[in-house]
């Protein structure tokens, strides 16, 4: 029996482990390989440089630009999709009427591809006849054409706030999976006791919904990280850069300037993020386990 | 936070006595305009694809048109390099979906009925795939793909989103495999039985809503890709939807309602997989969000 089980774990896991360690982990550790070589893509013959990729990266006006510009996204990857799905699913969750309707209307820009949403918000943006600027120009009466995503100030915003678009919808839906859970008797005894529907908001839902919330802030953290090909559609990374972000440079060395050495040293750092990340919410996840069940 | 914040005060101090409760009307109002708010990106697309581009340019977009013009769809639909498009985005879809839910299950099973000392952590390595960013990987796959002559063929992309689906697939396989009781199991293996037949005749016939949950996730998340086939393509023969669009968008460069209808156009298989299997659809976000 016990042999036999030990044979049934070889023969099912045997196909599934390796296609998952040839085409995952290899090349994650081989991209620490490759950040200390200076090969360019295609020839067969390349150097170990040593350190030099990643001293590199210190004196990268563009990769240390890239790398604010990712913690500004992380940052309003927080905020954003977070309070927006939370009010919405607590507005949902109150029995309105056509509840559900609302719900597929919020959620429906998920199964939307990055890349039409790209393009529809480019239209949103659009300086001459785009929806923000015919808007202002209806509100304020007055000629607006500002070009939101070719102004450096305004391009990595204008990309995070169509990011968020489509990732409200999934925060949502973890908050009102969250919210279900919340048995009904609690709020009506808090009903009873006079509790207005601010404080049982406040001190009773928003404590309940804490395991919600780290999964809803860290799934924004970490696809904030992989945030590229809204970003290569709406602006490609410019006007001059301004809006690159760390996947964006990382891209553009390795693919766009064939730096492969020098892109796989940002891929590790890349990682090494991403790993920071993940490490912190499945700790978070534990705890929140042990203190709610 | 104006929203939640006029929910405050619903029932005050006192008890008033009953009369009409404002608070769902209110609630309605402000749902009914986000809603409108959140749907004007796709209504844009959707006005677009029937307005002609003379109409768009003269700042009529955003309009509720007199009368349709299909041209758009005309066109898109007669131009034989979207069809090429569309047929190798599913010949890449449908096998790396079905491959990923295939080496999920296997993977899935163990986890679930066969653990054994040290499994969690290789479990935790698996799931925990799902999380990084692609580009951590993008250069050895391109070095790998490359010295094997793959690159401008199918094959990378099958080959990578498959293995891009085990962590997702294993993850909510094994959950699934956790809620078919351990006795039938053992029953089974008493009869006789081998632990491949009690996986396909007994685990599996019972997962099918497990199976389905996955193949909407999957088969949305690799027909919507753009990354990966803009690494592994090079010709215009093999390329997939989403690059293609992008690739046209040069080619019809201010003409928006070609575009607008071809984004749609791209669009039609997710959105019909989403609207019939939205249920399936949100339980696999939610599932692999939580569990994850």
């Amino acid at each position: 029996m016990n042999q036999s089980n030990t044979f049934w774990r070889v023969a099912l896991l045997a196909l599934p482990l390796s296609v998952f360690a040839l085409i995952i982990i290899w090349p994650l550790l081989s991209s620490f390989y490759y950040g200390f070589t200076n090969w360019n893509g295609f020839s067969d013959n390349y150097d170990f440089v040593g350190f030099e990729n990643f001293g590199k990266l210190f004196s990268d006006r563009l990769f240390m630009s890239a790398a604010i510009n990712t913690i500004i996204w992380m940052a309003i990857a927080v905020v954003l999709p977070t309070i927006l799905g939370l009010s919405l699913a607590l507005l949902i969750d109150s029995h309105v009427p056509g509840g559900p309707i609302f719900k597929t209307i919020f959620y429906l820009p998920i199964c939307l591809s990055a890349v039409v949403v790209g393009q529809v918000w480019v239209w949103i943006y659009q300086p001459d006849w785009g929806l923000l600027n015919s808007i202002i120009e209806y509100v304020t009466n007055d000629r607006f054409n500002y070009a939101w995503l070719a102004k450096p100030d305004s391009a990595l915003y204008s990309v995070i706030v169509a990011w968020s678009w489509q990732a409200t919808g999934l925060s949502m839906v973890i908050y009102l999976a969250g919210l279900t859970a919340i048995p009904g008797d609690l709020l009506e005894v808090c009903e009873l006791e006079g509790a207005t529907t601010w404080q049982r908001i406040r001190h009773v839902i928003l404590p309940l919904l804490t395991p919600a919330t780290v999964v809803v802030v860290a799934l924004s953290v970490i696809n904030s990280l992989k945030g590229f090909d809204i970003l290569y559609i709406m602006t490609g990374g410019g006007p001059f850069n301004s809006s690159d972000t760390l996947a964006m440079h990382m891209y553009n060395e390795s693919f766009k300037k064939y730096l492969m050495g020098y892109g796989s040293a940002i891929s590790v750092v890349l990682f090494l993020v991403a790993l920071t990340i993940i490490r912190l919410y499945f700790k978070q996840l534990k705890k929140v386990d042990e203190i709610y069940g | 936070m104006a929203d939640t914040a006029s929910l405050g005060s619903a029932s005050g101090e006192y008890v008033a006595p009953k009369r009409f409760n404002p608070w769902p009307v209110v609630i309605f109002i402000c749902l009914f305009t986000l809603a409108i708010l959140f749907l004007a990106p796709t209504f844009g697309v959707l006005l677009s694809s029937v307005k002609t581009t003379r109409d768009i340019a003269l700042g009529d977009l955003w309009a509720i048109p007199s009368s349709m013009y299909w041209g758009n769809y005309v066109e898109v639909l007669s131009n034989p390099a979207v069809h090429g498009y569309m047929l190798n985005t599913f010949l890449v879809a449908a096998p790396a979906t079905a491959f990923s839910i295939g080496l999920g299950t296997l993977a899935g099973y163990v986890f679930s009925k066969l653990p054994f000392k040290g499994s969690d952590l290789v479990f935790l390595l698996v799931v925990s795939g799902m999380f990084f960013p692609p580009q951590v990987i993008l250069i050895p796959l391109f070095r790998l793909f490359n010295l094997m002559g793959l690159i401008d063929t199918l094959w990378p992309m099958i080959i990578v989103h498959t293995a891009l689906g085990i962590p997702i697939c294993t993850l909510l396989m094994r959950n699934f495999f956790a809620t078919v009781p351990n006795p039938l199991r053992e029953a089974a293996i008493l009869e006789g039985a081998n632990e491949w037949q009690v996986l396909t005749r007994i685990a599996l016939p019972i997962s099918l809503p497990a199976i389905a949950v996955l193949a909407t996730l999957q088969f949305t998340w690799i027909w919507n890709d753009f990354l990966w086939p803009l690494i592994f393509t090079q010709s215009d023969e093999k390329r997939t939807i989403m690059l293609g669009l992008v690739f046209m968008k040069g080619q019809y460069s201010v003409a928006w309602g070609i575009q607008g209808a071809m984004s749609l156009i791209a669009s039609l298989p997710t959105l019909i997989v989403f609207l019939f299997f939205q249920r399936f659809f949100i339980k696999g976000m939610t599932m692999g969000a939580v569990k994850g």
